[in-house]
Parts: C-alpha cells; sequence; structure tokens
C-alpha cells in the first residue's frame, strides 16, 4: 500500500504522484513547518493508544505469541513516549536541541536545522521498522520518502495513519511507496529528490545504493552488524541467563543479538565446558518461551544441527543439541577455532576460545560489522577489556540481558542517528 | 567398487516397480554398499562408529532407517569419497540456489548402473525415442565453465530420443550466460515447420515464463503432437511463488499444442540420482532402485505414512562416494502402496516445501558478508 499526503493509494495512482513529486515537495517546503514538539505530541498520543491495549488485536491476529506481542507493544509505548523522545533530544543534541548558540560576539548564530528531504530505504528486518526510521526523520523537522521492504505487512503504513489522524500535518511530510528496488527508475527519481538517503540492509543493499545516490546525495547507511558475548573469569548463572534471555528474546535475527560465546581461555576444555553449562541455561530459558511450532524451521535447525554433530566424527568439535519434546530445536556448538560467525539463529549458538591477548587480533578485520558485546568478566578486568574492544569496530559494551535493549540516547550503531538527519546552520546577521 | 551381482541385478532389472519381486536383491545390494564405503571412506567409517551403527544392525528391510543419513547440507560442506577423486568421470554439483554446492563424483562402474536404470525406467514409462527430435532446453547450455547438476541433467536427458538440434534458453557466452529469448522463439516457430517432434525439458518456472510470454502476445503454435515436456526440480525458481502445475500445463497446451498426457514432471536430487516421475494422480512413485523414508523434522526417525517429515532415501547405486543414506531439504509426506489408484502400485511422496525459514527478518551479518572480511 502506499501512502501520499495522507491517502491511500494503490500502485498506479502511486506511480503518478512520483511524476510530479517534486512539487509536492516544494509545496510541504513552502507551507508551515512540522515542528518536533507537534510530532512528539503525536507520537505520545500513539503510546498512550498503544498502551491502552487497543493494537493488542492486531498483533495477535498477525499469528504472534501473547507474551511477545505484549512485550513488543509495551517497548513501542516507551520508545514513542513524550518523555523518552525529548530524552533522546537531550541527550543525542546535547541539549542544543532547539537552542540558537551565539558566537563571535553576538555576529553569528547557529542553530540545527532538517536535513531537507530524506529518503528511506527499510530491510524488512524488524516488524514497523519502516515507520521508526520515518519518525525519526519527522522528529528532525524532514520530508520523508519511504520505500517500503519487498513483502512488507502494512504495518508501518498503519502506524504512519495514525499519527497523521493525531496531527494532520505530518501528511504532508510523508511519502510512502510500495516500489520494488528493482524499478531503477523509480528508485533513481525518489533518491533523486532526497539530501540524504537512509539504507537499512546487508552489504548488498548498502553497494547498491552507493551505487544509485547521485554524489550530491548523502548517504547514511545503517548496514548489517554482528554481536557476541565475551566470558572472562566464572560468570554467575543469573549473567549467562542473561544471554540466554536476549537469544531467545530476539531468536538472534537483530544486529544486537547474540550470536555466539567467546571464552577468555586457550584450553579447549573449558570451552566445551561452559558449552554444556550454557546449554543446560539456554534450553532451560528456550523451553520457558516457546517458539510457534513451525516443521520447516525446525526441520533446517535440526539438519543444520545434526550436520554439525556428523562433522564432529572427523572434526574437532561438539554439538548440544535440544531433546525431541524441545520444539525449539536449540543448540549450542563448541568448537576450537576462534573465527567470528553468525549462528544459525532461533536459539543455536556457537562458543569459542578467543584469549585476551588474541582479541584485537581477531575482531580487527569485521571493521564496521561489529556492534555490541556481552562484557562478562571480573570487576577488576573490565576496564581492561572494555579498553581493547573499545579499540575494534564494538560500539556498544553491555551485559547479556542488555544487549538488544534500547534506553533514549543509545547510540545506533555508534552514532545519534537523529543529529546526522540534521545540518548545523550558521548565520552570520 | 564392481558392480557386484546383486547391484548389478538391481539396478539392470527391466521393470522399476517390481518392488516385491527385487526386495531382497536391494537388501543385499544395500549391505554390500555399506561395507564398501566402511571399508573406503574413513570418514564414513567415522561417522557410523559416532552413531552407533554396525552393518550387523541391518537384518531387514524395516531396518534400513537406522543406516546413518546424511543431509545434503553435509555434502555442500565435504568432500566425502570412497574412491580416489582423480578416477571419477564426472563431477557434478547442484544447482545451488541457496548459495553452498554439493561436489559429487560419480565412477565408470557407478555411471554404467545409473545409464541402465534410467534406460529401463524411461523404456517402462515409454519416454524412449528413436524419432530423430528437436530439443528446447529450458535452462543453461553445458559449458566448461560450469557444472551444475542440472545442467548435466537436462543435457543427458536429450541422448533418450536422437537429437535433431538443441536450443538452450540461457546461452554460453564464455564465461557466464544471458537469456536467449530471441533464439528461443525463432527456434519454435522453426521446429513448429520441421516435422519432427520437440522436447522441451528444464525448470517449471523458465516454462512457464515462456508460455505465459507468448500466451500474453496471443502466440499459439502446434508443435508435431508426439512433443514432449520434460520437467524436473525448481518450482520456485524465480518466480518466488509455487506455480501450479496444471495451471502450467493447461496453458503449455494452449499455446505449444502439446497434450497434457505428454507432460512429464520428473523429481531428483543431485545427492540422490535416481529418477521419480509424477503419475497421472500427482505422485511420486517408490522405485525399485531405492527406498523413500519421511523422517520426524526433530528426531530424523520415521514418521507414520501420510504424516509431513524430511524426505530421506536409501539407495546402493553409488560407489563412488556414500551415497547410500540422505536426506535431502525437502519436506514430504508418504502414502502406502496401492493407494495411488494409477498403474504404479508403489508406495510414493508427496513433495510439501522445503525446509527453512520462510520471511525471515534479520539484520545480523550474513555469514558470506563475514567471510569477505576475513584475515587469511
Amino acid at each position: 500500500m502506499n501512502l501520499i499526503g495522507g491517502q491511500l493509494m494503490d500502485d498506479k495512482q502511486a506511480r503518478a504522484a512520483l511524476g510530479h513529486i517534486n512539487e509536492m515537495i516544494l509545496n510541504t517546503l513552502s507551507g508551515e513547518p512540522l515542528t518536533a514538539g507537534r510530532v512528539i505530541a503525536a507520537c505520545d498520543s500513539l503510546s498512550k493508544k498503544i498502551g491502552s491495549g487497543a493494537y493488542l488485536p492486531l498483533l495477535l491476529a498477525r499469528g504472534i505469541f501473547p507474551e511477545k506481542a505484549e512485550k513488543e507493544l509495551a517497548e513501542a509505548a516507551h520508545m514513542l513516549s513524550k518523555e523518552y523522545l525529548e530524552k533522546r533530544l537531550e541527550i543525542e543534541f546535547d541539549d542544543s536541541f532547539g537552542e540558537i548558540a551565539i558566537f563571535e560576539g553576538g555576529k553569528v548564530r547557529q542553530m540545527w536545522k532538517p536535513l531537507g528531504t530524506l529518503f528511506h530505504i527499510a530491510a524488512g528486518n524488524m516488524d514497523a521498522l519502516p515507520a521508526f526510521s520515518v519518525i525519526e526523520g519527522l522528529l528532525t523537522g524532514n520530508i520523508n520518502i519511504l520505500k517500503l521492504p519487498g513483502g512488507d505487512d502494512g504495518l508501518s503504513v498503519e502506524i504512519l495513519r495514525e499519527l497523521i489522524k493525531f496531527e494532520p500535518l505530518i501528511a504532508d511530510y510523508v511519502f510512502v511507496f510500495n516500489i520494488p528496488s528493482e524499478d531503477i527508475e523509480a528508485m533513481r527519481a525518489m533518491a533523486g529528490v532526497a539530501d540524504a538517503v537512509i539504507v537499512w540492509g546487508g552489504d548488498a543493499a548498502v553497494s547498491a545504493v552507493r551505487k544509485l545516490a547521485a554524489p550530491d546525495t548523502r548517504i547514511i547507511e545503517w548496514g548489517h552488524k554482528i554481536s557476541f558475548a565475551y566470558v572472562s573469569g566464572e560468570p554467575s548463572d543469573a549473567e549467562l541467563e542473561g544471554i540466554a534471555e536476549n537469544i531467545c528474546e530476539t531468536d538472534q535475527l537483530l544486529c544486537s543479538s547474540c550470536q555466539g560465546i567467546f571464552i577468555d581461555t586457550e584450553d579447549y576444555n573449558e570451552v566445551t565446558r561452559f558449552a554444556g553449562r550454557f546449554f543446560e541455561i539456554l534450553q532451560r530459558r528456550s523451553a520457558e518461551m516457546p517458539l510457534p511450532d513451525d516443521p520447516y524451521r525446525t526441520a533446517q535447525k535440526t539438519l543444520e544441527l545434526y550436520t554439525e554433530e556428523l562433522e564432529s566424527a572427523s572434526i574437532q568439535k561438539r554439538v548440544y543439541r535440544g531433546d525431541a519434546c524441545n520444539r525449539s530445536a536449540c543448540g549450542v556448538i563448541a568448537s576450537p577455532d576462534s573465527a567470528l560467525r553468525s549462528s544459525y539463529q532461533f536459539r543455536n549458538c556457537w562458543v569459542k576460545p578467543l584469549p585476551e591477548n588474541r582479541i584485537l587480533a581477531e575482531l580487527l578485520s569485521y571493521k564496521n560489522h561489529l556492534q555490541t558485546v556481552a562484557l562478562l568478566c571480573e570487576p577488576e578486568d573490565r576496564g581492561r577489556l572494555e579498553a581493547i574492544f573499545a579499540k575494534t569496530g564494538i560500539v556498544h559494551i553491555t551485559d547479556g540481558k542488555n544487549m538488544s535493549k534500547e534506553y533514549p540516547g543509545l547510540p545506533h550503531d555508534g552514532e545519534f542517528s537523529l543529529r546526522r538527519y540534521m545540518k548545523r546552520l550558521s548565520v552570520k546577521s | 567398487m564392481k558392480g557386484t551381482d546383486a547391484r548389478k541385478c538391481l539396478f539392470y532389472h527391466k521393470n522399476p516397480y517390481e518392488a516385491e519381486k527385487t526386495a531382497d536383491l536391494f537388501l543385499q545390494a544395500v549391505r554390500e554398499n555399506l561395507l564398501f564405503h566402511m571399508e573406503h571412506c574413513p570418514t564414513y567409517a567415522d561417522i557410523l562408529k559416532a552413531r552407533h551403527f554396525s552393518p550387523d544392525d541391518l537384518k531387514t528391510e524395516a531396518g534400513l532407517w537406522k543406516i546413518p543419513v546424511l543431509p545434503t547440507l553435509y555434502f555442500k560442506r565435504n568432500r566425502l569419497f570412497s574412491m580416489p577423486e582423480d578416477q571419477l568421470s564426472v563431477s557434478a554439483t547442484s544447482s545451488g540456489t541457496q548459495g553452498a554446492q554439493s561436489v559429487v563424483g560419480f565412477d565408470a562402474n557407478s555411471m554404467r548402473l545409473g545409464v541402465a536404470m534410467m534406460t529401463r525406467f524411461l523404456s517402462y514409462h515409454k519416454l524412449i525415442s528413436k524419432i530423430p527430435t528437436n530439443y528446447l532446453i529450458l535452462g543453461y547450455e553445458p559449458s566448461e565453465h560450469t557444472q551444475t547438476g542440472a545442467v548435466k541433467t537436462a543435457h543427458g536427458i536429450t541422448r533418450f530420443a536422437p537429437a535433431l538440434h538443441r536450443e538452450y534458453a540461457l546461452k554460453d557466452t564464455g564465461s557466464g550466460y544471458e537469456p536467449n529469448p530471441e533464439g528461443v522463439k525463432k527456434a519454435l516457430f522453426r521446429y513448429a515447420k520441421s516435422g519432427f517432434p520437440v522436447r522441451l525439458v528444464g525448470f517449471p518456472s523458465y516454462l512457464w515464463r515462456l508460455v505465459g510470454e507468448l500466451e500474453k502476445r496471443g502466440i499459439s503454435i502446434k508443435l508435431h503432437r508426439d512433443s514432449k515436456v520434460l520437467l524436473g526440480g525448481g518450482w520456485k525458481q524465480f518466480s518466488g511463488k509455487q506455480i501450479e502445475s496444471e495451471k502450467l500445463f493447461e496453458t503449455v497446451e494452449k499455446t505449444l499444442g502439446i497434450a497434457r498426457q505428454n507432460c512429464f514432471e520428473f523429481f531428483s536430487a543431485v545427492e540422490h540420482p535416481l529418477p521419480y516421475l509424477k503419475c497421472k494422480n500427482g505422485h511420486f512413485h517408490e522405485t525399485i532402485y531405492s527406498r523413500v523414508i519421511v523422517r520426524d523434522v526433530k528426531t530424523l526417525e520415521p514418521v507414520p505414512d501420510g504424516q509431513i517429515g524430511l524426505l530421506s532415501f536409501i539407495t546402493p547405486l553409488v560407489g563412488s562416494m556414500p551415497l547410500l543414506s540422505v536426506v535431502t531439504d525437502d519436506l514430504a509426506a508418504v502414502y502406502p502402496e496401492k493407494t495411488s489408484d494409477c498403474e504404479i502400485s508403489t508406495r510414493f511422496f508427496d513433495l510439501k516445501g522445503r525446509a527453512g525459514v520462510g520471511g525471515i527478518k534479520t539484520c545480523t551479518v550474513e555469514a558470506s558478508e563475514l567471510l569477505k572480511g576475513e584475515n587469511l
């Protein structure tokens, strides 16, 4: 579904609209500016409506488990609340949002202004992510063109329509197109009118956008990332529960999800011992939060873990795998190498050795692909290990439980995203 | 591995559906094949040992499922041979729609048995012809730079009716492939006039695109009445959605004039290179050359007939590598003999989709992207 000027349109109408998107943008720019205050008020109204349970049936109808749906809605309500958004602006702009700074003895003023028009190319990697990307653009006063991901479920358009009901001015600032990325001509048309292209997706998507956008268009990349846990010393069961919780809550699908665990050791026996211990915890936690039954997913996970098991007959590795009554088919694979890899996902993780003195050498090559590390260690080692991870591409050091938890002002992949959607304007009178 | 009597008798047996008559032969050939691989493939022997399987456990057909089953994923990640690789006459890879490819190699004797089996199988289904035939291959042209199994299968099948001409939907450019819509169209019109039968061979999705295009343009030609459509593999290839086979064959009849009874649908896998043909009721029947076992998606143990699970096979065809017991990525259900109500009385299976996570949403870096960043 397409959403232009607050109106739902079919693909044919939307394509016609794309033909004169320039004029529509000019109209919006010449009209009333959209202030952060108005956007926040609309988001807060939506947050309250979400909090009242109004959308729960909608998520349940999509086949999401009640516990998960409630959790997701509570999180969305929290992130759209006035307090949260105001705190975000305060932290991301260091109290300078909406302020005019005076320099040069009063002759120069500096202030934050919107970049203008943002073109969001959203990946379908999280429910409602496209809408959240647009909301960031709205908060910073920008006009937003959104290209929906393939196979979009319509949730983002519903959220944006709700916001428009609360604040009709937003209608002029949102253009949602349901056009496939293969339509290069349309993609160029959308990129052509944008001051910046915001791309969410893997290396292939990012490379495609680099080719698509003209040199005068800024590219803001939110690429795919990988996250893991690092364990030094003897962590408590509670700390490991935290990692297991992240693995089960996110099914390892997020950039911040734990894919595997590095152990600070050279000794493979320690790795297998840890893997066995962690498997018990993961299995228990997984059974408490069952996945919906899906023979296709289960079959794939079974084949992957079973193949690992077969390989362990001739290659040094050890597979701990869930019993038949555990439909999550979760597993832990211990191997002696230290290569960073994505997991099989859906509650399967690797455990590998990585002694402190090899962290830098192993992780440096992954540069910008790294994101979060859950650091579990003795208090006296913490500072030293943090300093080592800080030298790699890692941008977020936390504990297992909080790997994928948001807080207002949490930098996104090491940057304040709202700042990137604005420019610093200097005016000399 | 020399073609021992049991193995040779089995694959040279004339009727591919005489299961009862050949049951002892099958079990004997399986036993021989198992022992051969154990002796000649140390990794395979390790696997059997690790899974606590001994050939002595193999006493009846009911125990066949206990032979440790190897997933296609295993062959995508490991080379597993029971003969020196340089002695293998053919090396093919799977079509590899999901990245990794299997390396499989066949020795001359296994190839001979395979050809004998294929000849008997196709002969039974009256698909061998002496009449010169024009071919339209709905897939890749064979070349030096590609080894995909589908290419070889498509090419191999052109040997069962003498080829006058072969036209390919994807032409070899020397370093890659390019679509050949003009060549295909010209060939079709030429074939229609030539007075010889035509065989269209390849992926259903490619055929769907071709006849869809003809239908859209209102083109309808009449190919020779003995013309045939032989399809195999990838129904989803590039359409992204399942094409209904009956709808496809209707369009084939409308645009090319090939009758429904001349359209055949095969199932095979690179790791299990045996033919299965869909009967008139839409089922793939078990042959005397193999046994079909549908396995539980969690335990990999057999499920009762009619229940959905992972499709796996047992066959003693191959000597060069332990393809004795393999499990595919396909989900299927198997049904008992004599329940299909067609001329074939053996057990049969219906495909029920592929293992995997549909519409997965993730922002984790993919494995291939990480490998690029790896320090070598």
